[in-house]
């Protein structure tokens, strides 16, 4: 049988890492910096990084993280303070010398990612069908949706829909042809849509289809109108992916966290060789990004970057129906729906707050819940192909233990097969992302990989295994010994295995698994991290007790396992 | 200032000058201009309680007329001689194919101004737009309708469905306590006005709608009551900055909106400001405490492995503790227009 084998993780940064050209707009001199101020403003955090120039490359100096009310100045100068007590000898080479006085963000060469609250963008379309195509093309864009259609709602309803507080932007819509019944609401659309734009000035208009403008141009003075290709007719036929990249340009900034964070997916790809992950979860949002990379045809690597932004799956969002239910389902500990409730509404209002204890454990479970809402929204549009490396990234991923998070991934993501995971726990990954040159970005990229990525190891997921029964056996090697692990199926074998090491696994099944591709014996690629090698040798899908406290107890003794502090 | 305090995230809760919408809907007639003063209880709008859709022709000759806007009130068109149907006065939602979709309604109720102020623009249909004197108090929630009356504090300790009794209909009462769902519905029913509460379980905002949906579909509706929430959902005390500044403007008129959510004070007042080191501790084993801010803690790890940079707090009750920042609150002025 075929082994399922992992590709390197990383570059040498010897040979990855080119004297770069590259600038850092804002530096006093005009000169080259030798260090530069990272910052992720997100709506719930504002995270913060020094990096430097050390022996020709880009290193992470220092780094922290504090709720977006925080004020940036008093974070540079926390991480100044504290990288001149720890190496003042390398604060000196680097940052010059002190200067006296607080430390001035203004003074400071910066790369700033920003992640604004979802918009919301009101939908009326001529019929169901194409509200339907529509709202599916704003969500993956990004955006809050409210909708309706001529077909079933009365103009009246509709424009109190429109006009509510909060609506940002209307989209009016047709399909591309028309129907025959949509033909003839166009233009009452339009006029309905003219009359919205009346009692809302400033609203944002789009349309999409063949939906008449001279309404609008009749009373309006200077409508801003952008038109947008219209979603397909066709049954079953999902909207077009330039309507969703149009939607979501018109939502984003030009510094967008997001879009940042997919060039960053993109450079990562191609300075890795990896199949790269990277699942965004914050508290107003939440994005999934696939970054491939594959031969381009110059003769150099090109990456093939898809990206969809889920609302939905934002941390503490518990409007949509059984989100509760599903966040109780992972919460270990029991509580009343009323107050977990009450406890996950408040962490929305104040996402730092209540971070130990079990607001720590109320967080894991929130965060399963919202990786869940993310696989399940993006997967049609995204597919679920093994990649080689996962990386959690977004306030959720930093809430809780490198190895925890770990889990996190192996509750949820049940693929079988292998992949390395990783987190960024620097919140990096955007501002490298508004670098705008993609040469002079994966430069930046090669230099920082391993220092922006906070390594937790690999997981490997066979599939097909009898639970409770002995499994097989594994050999692993690594830094020349040789160890040997008797698998038992049903729970997670965990295997030490320390950021920086490599291995090689071997798995010999006593019957017949699936790995990727089925087979008895398997031969793979394994890196280390804080949760080192982690056999998840459970059920593919993951099944669970249903009875809560049996189910609760079951979680926990896996937790425990990966996460030790938890009951400190 | 003290060293590194801006590090604890600020907490806006006075706002200097603040711009309030008050919102409307279709069918809605305003009263009120652009450009005007108005002062607390005129009235600004007339809400239709169950507005519906009606369509009617254009009248004859419309097409040699300047053609409405949308949203513009038009009166009432009689029917003569039984060959020309008649309409009703509404606001035009639009016109289309040689008709006009009105919007009208029978029973009217009155928006009125929660405060003095000026009317900056009206949205017809949509919203107004008024700018007020501050500073006034920020909250984060407004449940129910706007409102104004003369702010009671209730005691600490007392049971608020016993202390709401018929001498404070007309009120805005602060409940500093427990509080919940029932005792709300009942200073309802008392005539109060509105209530100020820290917190507010999500049950007992759902059992709160629930309430005002069902007076809303009586005939008979009952007067406007809003609830103010100035904090979250799980139950906390007021916080000494604002008990202060509410017990600065008892007996006052004050006005709740909520879009920005915030309780409308008299610009008249002075209002006591905390000092600037002055912190709440939102969350974790020491919510509720007040303290003062001593410096950055460091980058400590909490119980359940987790690593945070903390900062160091003298507790009013002499103990000094280290405290997560993301648990720490200071009280700022909101910037101007935000």
């Amino acid at each position: 049988m075929p082994p399922t084998l992992l590709a390197d993780p990383g570059p040498d940064p010897a040979q990855a890492a080119p004297a770069t050209s590259w600038r850092v707009s804002g530096w006093p001199d005009g000169g080259r910096p030798e260090a530069f101020l990272a910052l992720d403003r997100g709506t719930a955090t504002l995270a913060g990084s020094i990096v430097g120039r050390v022996d020709r490359r880009w290193r992470l100096l220092a780094a922290t993280a504090l709720p977006a009310g925080s004020d940036p100045g008093a974070l540079l100068g926390l991480l100044v303070d504290r990288f001149r007590s720890a190496d003042p000898v390398l604060a000196e080479n680097t940052l010059g010398r002190p200067a006296g006085g607080p430390e001035s963000v203004d003074g400071w060469p910066q790369l700033v990612a920003l992640s604004a609250p979802a918009a919301t963008l009101a939908i009326i379309a001529a019929t169901d069908r194409t509200r339907a195509r529509l709202e599916e093309a704003a969500l993956g864009a990004g955006w809050n949706v409210v909708g309706g259609s001529a077909e079933r709602t009365d103009p009246l309803a509709l424009t109190r829909l429109a006009t509510r507080p909060g609506v940002d932007a209307l989209l009016i819509g047709v399909a591309d042809p028309p129907d025959a019944d949509e033909r003839e609401l166009a233009a009452e659309l339009a006029v309905a849509g003219a009359g919205i734009a009346v009692r809302r000035p400033g609203l944002r208009i789009f349309l999409a289809g063949s939906v008449p403008d001279a309404p609008l141009l009749d009373v309006l003075r200077d409508p801003a109108i952008v038109r947008l290709a219209a979603p397909p007719r066709l049954p079953g036929e999902a909207a077009p992916a330039s309507l969703r990249l149009a939607l979501a340009a018109a939502r984003r900034g030009p510094d967008d966290g997001r879009a940042a964070l997919a060039a960053a997916a993109g450079s990562l790809a191609r300075v890795l060789g990896l199949r790269v992950e990277v699942l965004d979860i914050g508290v107003s949002g939440a994005a999934r990004i696939l970054a491939s990379p594959g031969p381009g045809n110059d003769g150099g690597i090109v990456a093939d970057v898809r990206m969809l932004e889920v609302p939905g799956a934002a941390l503490f969002r518990i409007d949509q129906p059984g989100t509760i239910e599903r966040i109780d389902h992972w919460f270990t500990q029991g509580l009343d729906r009323a107050r977990l409730r009450d406890r996950l509404a408040e962490l929305a209002l104040a996402p730092w707050s209540d971070l130990d204890g079990d607001g720590a454990l109320l967080r894991a479970a929130a965060l399963r819940a919202a990786l869940e809402r993310l696989l399940e929204a993006s997967g049609p549009t995204l597919g679920d192909d093994g990649v080689d490396l996962v990386i959690g990234t977004g306030g959720a991923w930093s809430a809780v233990p490198g190895p925890a998070a770990a889990h996190i991934v192996a509750d949820v993501i049940r693929r079988s097969g292998a992949m390395q995971v990783a987190v960024d726990h620097a919140r990096l990954l955007g501002p490298i992302g508004t670098i705008a040159d993609d040469a002079e970005r994966d430069a930046v990229c090669a230099d920082l990989a391993e220092d922006a990525l906070l390594r937790l190891g690999t997981i490997v997921t066979p599939r097909g295994l009898r639970a409770n029964r002995a499994a097989g056996r594994l050999e692993i090697v690594s830094g020349g010994v040789r160890s040997e692990v008797e698998l038992v199926a049903g729970g997670l074998t965990l295997v030490d295995l320390p950021p920086g090491a490599r291995g090689t696994a071997e798995l010999a099944f006593r019957g017949a698994a699936e790995l990727g591709v089925r087979g008895r014996r398997f031969q793979v690629q394994v890196t280390g991290g804080l949760a080192g090698l982690v056999l998840d040798l459970r059920d593919v899908p993951l099944r669970l007790p249903e009875r809560p406290d049996r189910r609760r107890e079951i979680l926990a003794t896996w937790e425990q396992a990966l996460w030790p502090e938890r009951e400190a | 200032m003290s060293d590194g305090l801006e590090l604890v995230p600020a907490r806006a809760f006075l706002d200097p000058r603040p711009r309030v919408r008050l919102e409307l809907q279709p069918g809605d007639r305003l009263v009120a201009a652009a450009g005007e003063a108005v002062s607390t209880g005129d009235v600004l709008a007339e809400r239709i309680r169950d507005p519906r859709l009606v369509e009617v022709p254009m009248p004859r000759h419309a097409a040699d007329q300047v053609v409405p806007l949308p949203g513009t009130w038009l009166p009432v068109q009689h029917a003569r001689g039984g060959r020309r149907a008649g309409a009703p006065a509404g606001e035009l939602l639009f016109e289309h194919a040689g008709r006009r979709r009105l919007v009208t309604g029978a029973h009217l109720d009155l928006l009125h101004a929660p405060a003095d102020g000026r009317v900056v623009e009206v949205e017809p249909g949509a919203a107004v737009v008024l700018d007020f004197d501050g500073p006034d108090l920020c909250a984060s929630e407004l449940l129910g309708e706007p409102n104004s009356g003369r702010l009671v504090l209730l005691p600490d300790e007392s049971d608020p469905r016993l202390a709401m009794d018929i001498a404070l209909a007309g009120a805005v009462v602060v409940i500093p306590g427990r509080v919940d769902a029932e005792a709300l519905t009942r200073a309802r029913a008392m005539g109060i006005h509105g209530a100020v509460v820290e917190s507010l379980a999500e049950r007992d905002r759902r059992d709160l709608a629930a309430s005002a949906a069902r007076q809303q579909a009586g005939l008979h509706r009952m007067a406007p009551f809003g609830v103010l929430v100035l904090g979250g959902y799980l139950r906390r005390g007021l916080p000494a900055a604002i008990r202060a500044v509410l017990e600065a403007v008892a007996g006052d008129v004050v006005g709740l909106v909520g879009d920005p959510p915030l309780l409308l004070l008299s610009p008249r007042r002075v209002l006591p400001m905390p000092a600037p080191d002055r912190l709440l501790v939102r969350g974790g084993p020491e919510a509720g405490r007040e303290g003062r801010w001593l410096g950055p803690g460091g980058y400590r790890r909490l119980r359940g492995g987790i690593g945070s940079e903390t900062g160091l707090v003298a507790l009013d009750d002499g103990r000094t503790v280290a405290i997560p920042i993301g648990d720490l609150e200071r009280f700022v002025f909101a910037a101007p227009g935000g």
